[in-house]
């Protein structure tokens, strides 16, 4: 299938919003995206498939007295079918009920620029090349030690891009490239399996290190051998990136949305200049982060991305809006619309939810604590009460720190507590800021963390 | 779209030489909304056509799928997916292979009472607004509800080279409704789903009334709930808890594919794992359920697989690959949840079997402990380890419930706690649920009110 380019991007979507408008639409917005991916997939130790996958089509909104209808369709090569998915938008904002707060599509902006975000480097990549970067993994992880086992994991390179047009005069075009590497491991030893071990490398320009992810791969399955039980209590715990983001996710990201706030569902409503994290706490939601994994000229809306300070020292200073819940208070939009591809209306989320890193290398952060926790990743985040922040977590894998060295591997182990207090109580922040999803930051220090063993 | 289907196939097996290709077409169409407290957000419907090829050569896979339907696209993704299969076989050192099965002609047609493409959107949006309705209107307590819905309805297409073609009527019709609560500093958060593939009649029987006040009663309830403590205890779990901990502590760790990556359950067949009132199975072919469908997406017939008999594990999900790796019959488990991934070893309805208790029976002995009524999330581990989350917990003290506790999960290993399972009850529900394995997939989860032993609550108290 040819692959559609900027200029036919760009005039599929104005066609769009102007078909709407002749149609009795009193706003329209057409978004387009088209997604390229290569991939290659490691199963059970070794590489078994590869693929290609092109996924491209058109979502429009329009408005009509105040009630919106979204329709979407991957039938593009077909003008009819495209017109009459913009009708059905129609007929469906004409069946829904008028919403009172609705006004409007944003307004056209100039967008900022940003860097690292596209190279044509990844786009050249062909299932050859994926192969040998998924060998190199491999053989990294295989060549650390024999008792490990490379469960899955694999290489993917893709190209995207996205337009975007209303009926403001926003007409809008981006694209940009990822690439990714993962390895999951597990060791066995007189019959006892480590639980999954995971690392991966995820980068916008050609810049990862196979080679790195299957050694580390392989080493965090060999340390987390022979896991033992510990006792009930409370302790210090360091979180890596991975622990952090499971907790933050489901959590504080969803406390800062604008809708969460305004629908009563975040425990941050009203809270705005108060202190609701430690003094070593700021975060940004930046989405212009240089070479961010979210990092995009606009948003799902075509608004501008821009950086939103989030907490300073510690001190609630905004939000995230898109554009009906800034309006809504006589806002500005800061630009955090996202879409799931053309198949979905925006919806508010972090760009890159930057939390900034400190100055002490991590093993200084474990050097200083004399009984306590490394915590890699959590089982059953996803199961925490989004609106109070209460959570009640595995942690696994995690090593026991015993003064100011990893002691054991620890197994069994629930973390509990409430995010909201935990926050309050970060006491430190290492320098080895990454990238996990929407997360970027470092490993984090946090006291007094209510830890259930047997 | 057949002949289509077979110009593709003929193309891979005699231009590329492909030792096993098969097609998966899809023409469906979808309609959605999300309604926020009285609001409809937006009213939402797409069509999503498309073709998944994915082929065998040399031992390894390739896999192209387009967003088309026409012959030009489709030749192209056939000398991609078969480009793809090559560079993967570079390397490979066992290479896959099928188990064979029966070549199979089949038209499936689906009859819902209400076909959810026929009822008029207008419908869609009063149903979910009045279930809005029900739960603000249950107590000035409860201060925003979220109500998403979707319909899918459409026809799949499957062909392979070794003589199957397959029409099937797709139809999932499902909804989820959250609420949050609020009093002082206390948040309290509620959430059910109703999901059927028999039609749009499920919702006469989950009214929204029923549901709307099932969420809302909930949020309420746990306003005034404690904490739990942390640390082991006995406990009886609902099953709508049951299921979850079947399909999440147990079900993963039978999916054949994650068994040969070295679950705890590899070198466990035919042994005792469990405790003798664990019966377990998995089952496709419940009219209805949420899980069901008459062919996967290798073209197999799904049936009922018996994992657990009595304690013991007597069967595995498999695909046609993982079925030949055990030399043993595929079970109809493998599922793609669109055209754009390939199909993998998936869930369908998993439940325990119910055995002989009263829930009387199951708590009375109990000096201390807890009831966990309803599950929010669950996830599992390779090693065994499992947490399930909890949304409504009551204590049990000297044998009667007592007091509302929230924000309360279980944790364990899966084996040691099975050994643990000590009563079952008589009855039995099946709910649906939606698993996400790389992949989304609907399902169903069940079983009757059961008792543990010993289990590990985390508890902030």
């Amino acid at each position: 299938m040819a692959v559609i380019r900027q200029g036919e991007m760009l005039s599929l979507v104005e066609d769009a919003v102007s078909f709407a408008s002749k149609r009795g639409a009193d706003e329209a917005e057409a978004f387009s995206y088209q997604g390229l991916t290569t991939n290659v997939v490691i199963e059970r130790g070794q590489i078994t498939k590869s693929a290609r996958i092109i996924d491209r089509g058109l979502g429009v909104r329009v408005a009509v007295n105040k009630s919106v209808g979204f329709s979407y369709t991957n039938i593009l090569d077909n003008k009819t079918a495209i017109n009459e998915t913009i009708l059905k938008a129609l007929s469906y904002a004409k069946a829904s009920k008028p919403d009172e707060d609705w006004h409007g599509f944003p307004a056209k902006k100039t967008l900022p620029s940003v860097e690292n975000i596209y190279d044509s480097s990844i786009v050249e990549l062909h299932s050859d090349d994926l192969v040998r970067i998924a060998s190199t993994m491999l053989d990294a992880a295989e060549k650390t030690d024999k008792r490990i086992f490379p469960i899955d994991g694999g290489v993917g390179a893709s190209h995207l891009s996205q337009a975007i047009a209303n009926s403001n005069g926003i007409a809008n075009f981006d694209h940009g490239t990822i690439i990714e590497c993962s390895l999951a491991t597990i060791a066995n030893e007189k019959g006892s399996v480590t639980p999954v071990c995971f690392e991966f490398n995820v980068e916008r320009n050609y810049n990862i290190d196979p080679d790195w992810v299957g050694r580390e791969a392989a080493r965090l399955a060999v340390s987390a051998l022979k896991a033992k039980k510990i006792e009930t209590r409370s302790t210090e715990v360091v979180f890596t990136q991975f622990a952090l983001q499971q907790l933050l996710y489901f959590t504080l990201i969803n406390a800062v949305k604008s809708d969460f706030v305004q629908r009563n569902q975040s425990a941050l409503k009203g809270r705005i200049g108060e202190k609701v994290a430690s003094e070593t706490v700021t975060i940004y939601d930046d989405g212009l982060l240089k070479g961010g994994l979210r990092t995009w000229r606009f948003d799902g809306e075509g608004t501008p991305q821009q950086r939103t300070l989030i907490i300073e020292k510690g001190v609630l200073r905004n939000f995230i809006y898109d554009n009906y819940t800034a309006e809504k208070e006589g806002k500005e939009s800061t630009g955090n619309a996202a879409r799931a591809g053309y198949i979905s209306t925006p919806n508010i989320e972090a760009t890159n939810f930057n939390i900034i890193a400190g100055n002490r290398p991590p093993e200084e952060l474990v050097g200083t604590i004399d009984d306590g926790l490394l915590v890699y990743y959590l089982q059953g985040a996803h199961s925490s009460n989004p609106a109070s922040g209460e959570f009640s977590v595995v942690a696994t894998p995690a090593w026991k720190i015993k003064n100011g060295e990893i002691a054991h591997a620890i197994k069994g182990a629930m973390l509990a507590g409430n995010i909201f207090q935990t926050l309050k109580s970060i006491s430190a922040l290492a320098n080895n800021e990454r990238k996990i999803g929407q997360l970027v930051a470092p490993w984090v220090l946090v006291e007094n963390v209510k830890v259930i063993g047997k | 779209m057949k002949d289509v289907l077979i110009k593709v196939i003929n193309d891979a097996v005699q231009k590329f030489g492909a030792e096993y290709i098969e097609a998966r077409a899809q023409k469906l169409f979808k309609t959605m909304l999300t309604v926020k407290e009285d609001r409809v957000e937006a009213v939402k419907q797409g069509i999503e056509n498309g073709v998944a090829l994915r082929v065998l050569v040399d031992g390894a896979w390739g896999f192209a799928s387009v967003g088309a339907l026409g012959v030009e696209a489709l030749t192209d993704a056939v000398s991609d997916s078969c480009r793809m299969a090559k560079a993967a076989s570079s390397r490979i050192k066992a290479p896959t292979k099928l188990i064979k099965t029966k070549a199979v002609e089949d038209k499936v047609s689906v009859r819902p009472r209400k076909d959810p493409s026929k009822v008029s959107v207008e419908d869609k949006i009063n149903t979910a607004l009045t279930l809005s309705n029900t739960i603000l209107g249950y107590d000035n307590r409860l201060r925003s509800c979220t109500i998403d819905y979707l319909d899918l309805t459409g026809t799949s297409y499957f062909m392979n080279n070794e003589g199957t073609y397959l029409e099937q009527d797709k139809l999932y019709v499902w909804s989820r409704t959250t609420a949050t609560a609020k009093e002082a500093d206390v948040f309290t958060f509620s959430r059910e789903e109703v999901g059927s593939t028999s039609g749009y009649e499920i919702f006469d029987v989950e009214t929204p009334e029923i549901v709307g006040e099932r969420v809302a009663k909930r949020a309420v309830e746990q306003l005034k709930a404690k904490p739990p403590k942390g640390g082991t205890f006995p406990v009886v779990l609902g099953p709508n808890v049951v299921g979850v901990f079947v399909h999440e502590a147990f079900g993963h760790l039978a999916e054949a594919d994650l068994t040969l990556s070295g679950s705890v359950l590899s070198n466990k067949l035919g042994k005792k794992i469990a405790s003798r009132t664990v019966t377990v199975y998995d089952d496709g072919t419940i009219n209805g359920a949420f899980g069901s469908f008459k062919y996967d997406d290798e073209g197999v017939l799904a049936q009922k697989t018996p994992l657990v008999k009595d304690g013991v594990v007597i069967g595995l999900m498999h695909n046609r690959e993982t079925a030949h790796k055990f030399n043993t019959e595929p079970t109809g488990n493998a599922r793609a949840e669109d055209f754009r991934v390939e199909p993998m070893i998936r869930m369908r309805n998993t439940f325990m079997q119910p055995k002989d208790r009263s829930f009387e029976e199951l708590v009375e002995d109990i000096k201390f402990g807890y009831y966990f009524k309803s599950f929010r999330g669950g996830q599992s581990n390779l090693d065994g380890t499992f947490q399930v989350g909890i949304q409504e917990a009551y204590e049990i003290v000297k044998g009667q419930l007592g007091a509302a506790v929230r924000n309360a999960s279980i944790s364990g290993n899966t084996l040691e706690t099975l050994l643990n399972v000590d009563a079952a009850g008589k009855d039995f529900e099946l709910w649906p649920g939606r698993c996400g394995k790389g992949q989304t997939a609907f399902t169903c989860e069940g079983g009757p009110h059961v008792r543990v032993k010993g289990v590990l609550v985390g508890g902030s108290d």
